[in-house]
């Protein structure tokens, strides 16, 4: 195999996203393809596990071939199946595990397990090599972990929440406010227009790398209802804004605390909030305060995508990563 | 004609590749939880034991249905991929075709798979393979008033199932399901898809809601 052109064929399916991605040497994305489920969860409020794995079973050919036409590219070609084996939701992440363990075995290629974190953190070197040691800052819908690296493939994780996700706190706070699902995006859009006049407690002042965000959720949910009760009316763009403030200055307390005391290089975000811009901006800031290269993944990788998967495999697979064909799936798994 | 037979609806993993008039080999393996983890390397080192190659199949008939959701997608999603990638031929069968033409020497075969809360899934069918009663998910007392009515039945399930009659449990006769099969018609596989006879519960609760408020 040459050392200098390696494809990846990366598959991603842990939650609602059926997604199939071709990525030269851990770098470069030649095709991806995600068949998104959103609107067909709208309905039920959020991801409704059988729905989303039915749904993976009837887009998995498709997006499959249509990956491989819009690469130009035969299976013969690719020279590892990368797939995500969790964490996620079992019957999804089954599919995409199942489809690779198939291709694994129709064309003797190795498969290489990839843990959804290291996706979202790998989704960073499509656009800019990673330098170490460096700090991932995980924020999403199902994660919120501070986790240093001292190598490629090479995790520590400092601290994570101790309740619910960041997103998943956005996601429930955009509910109390009546903003329809996904609610999380459109929750930083409001922030944005608002200014920060409602006094929320911020949480988990310690000197740990943990974080909590239920007692911030309580906190909204209680203020809306106190002020329904009054008949006062929220100004959701003020509640928006002062919700993401607190919320944001946690993430930035603990992320300034690990860049001094880690002696950190690069940060990374990651994960699906790492889309939204009152998290971006304040993270720019402080690697300006901090002198700390920063990057963000392109709006596109944010999201589940197998570009990061097939991105991760690349470096797992060099780390000597592979699986054989009785690899499983996992609902939970520490990032190792 | 090398055909790859794939049902993994139950917690079993039952597969099998027949050339033309013979069984060449096959697995009845129970797997449970590990279905996931063990049916396609069982799989493989089925292919290994008689020297097979993947593209040596010419046809692949899966089940895709009815039984344990999660088990009919793994079979589902390894048969679909096989097909799609390698351009081999497909077809689906039921699971409850599959055990009813697994057995003989009844009027009438109704294969019966605990759908719990008292359901369960079945269909009738006479001796020539015809449909009396089409696949459904249905109450057990409704499946017992419409067995009253028909003589010299066979009862096939693996389920602790409360009904009259003679009962036998499933043991695939897969070379016979093989070729009752084989010849029906090819699908593109990309439309090879599960077929659960029932909605999620999720979805069941929105029509009923949507009904509540109509």
């Amino acid at each position: 195999m040459n050392e200098k052109e390696m494809y990846i064929l990366g598959i991603e399916s842990s939650c609602d996203e059926t997604s199939f991605s071709i990525v030269k040497n851990g770098r470069e994305n030649i095709a991806t393809v995600i068949a998104s489920q959103i609107d067909i969860h709208k309905d039920y409020g959020g991801v409704v596990p059988e729905i989303a794995s039915r749904n993976h079973v009837k887009n998995i050919t498709i997006v499959l071939e249509e990956c491989l036409e819009k690469a130009n590219m035969k299976m013969e070609d690719i020279d590892a199946i990368a797939v995500t084996y969790g964490p996620g939701l079992i019957g999804s992440l089954l599919i995409g595990l199942e489809a690779a363990k198939t291709l694994s075995f129709l064309y003797h290629k190795p498969l290489i397990p990839v843990h959804h974190i290291a996706g979202h953190i790998y989704a960073n070197s499509l656009v800019k090599e990673l330098e170490f040691p460096l700090l991932a800052i995980v924020v999403s819908g199902g994660h919120t972990e501070l986790i240093k690296m001292t190598d490629h493939y090479k995790f520590k994780k400092l601290g994570g929440t101790l309740d619910d996700a960041i997103g998943e706190c956005y996601d429930k706070v955009a509910r109390v406010m009546d903003l329809s699902y996904p609610g999380g995006p459109k929750l930083d859009k409001l922030a944005t227009k608002g200014e920060t006049t409602y006094k929320l407690p911020l949480p988990l002042k310690d000197d740990s790398y943990n974080f909590s965000f239920s007692g911030l959720k309580s906190a909204v949910i209680n203020l809306v209802h106190n002020e329904e009760q009054r008949n006062r009316e929220i100004n959701k763009e003020d509640l928006a804004a002062s919700f993401q403030k607190v919320a944001v200055e946690s993430i930035i307390k603990k992320a300034r605390k690990a860049i001094k005391e880690e002696e950190i290089k690069h940060v990374i975000v990651a994960g699906g909030v790492a889309a939204s811009t009152g998290l971006r901006n304040a993270i720019t800031q402080l690697g300006e305060e901090q002198k700390v290269d920063i990057s963000f993944p392109p709006m596109k990788y944010c999201t589940d995508n197998a570009a990061m998967i097939a991105a991760a495999g690349y470096f797992a697979y060099k780390a000597g990563r592979v699986a054989d064909l009785s690899l499983n799936s996992k609902s939970s798994d520490r990032l190792s | 004609m090398r055909i790859l037979y794939i049902d993994t609806s139950s917690n079993y993993l039952y597969t099998g590749i027949v050339e033309n008039e013979e069984l060449l080999i096959e697995l009845q393996e129970k797997l449970e939880q590990n279905l996931s983890r063990d049916a396609l390397p069982e799989i493989a080192s089925m292919f290994n034991k008689i020297n097979l190659s993947p593209t040596d199949i010419d046809k692949i008939i899966v089940v895709d249905g009815p039984g344990s959701f999660t088990g009919i997608r793994i079979g589902v999603t390894i048969a679909k991929v096989y097909a799609s990638s390698l351009n081999k031929k497909i077809t689906t069968i039921s699971s409850l075709e599959a055990m009813a033409t697994s057995f003989d020497k009844a009027s009438y075969y109704v294969p019966i798979i605990d759908a719990r809360r008292g359901f369960v899934y079945t269909a009738i069918y006479d001796k020539n393979g015809k449909e009396v009663l089409f696949p459904q998910h249905i109450k057990i007392n409704i499946l017992e008033e419409k067995l009253s009515q028909l003589d010299d039945y066979l009862i096939i399930t693996n389920d602790e199932i409360k009904l009259e009659g003679i009962k036998v449990t499933y043991k695939p006769d897969i070379l016979k399901i093989v070729q009752t099969y084989k010849n029906r018609k090819n699908i593109n596989p990309h439309s090879v898809n599960p077929n659960y006879l029932k909605l999620t519960e999720a979805e069941e609760n929105l029509i009923s809601n949507d009904r509540k408020t109509n």
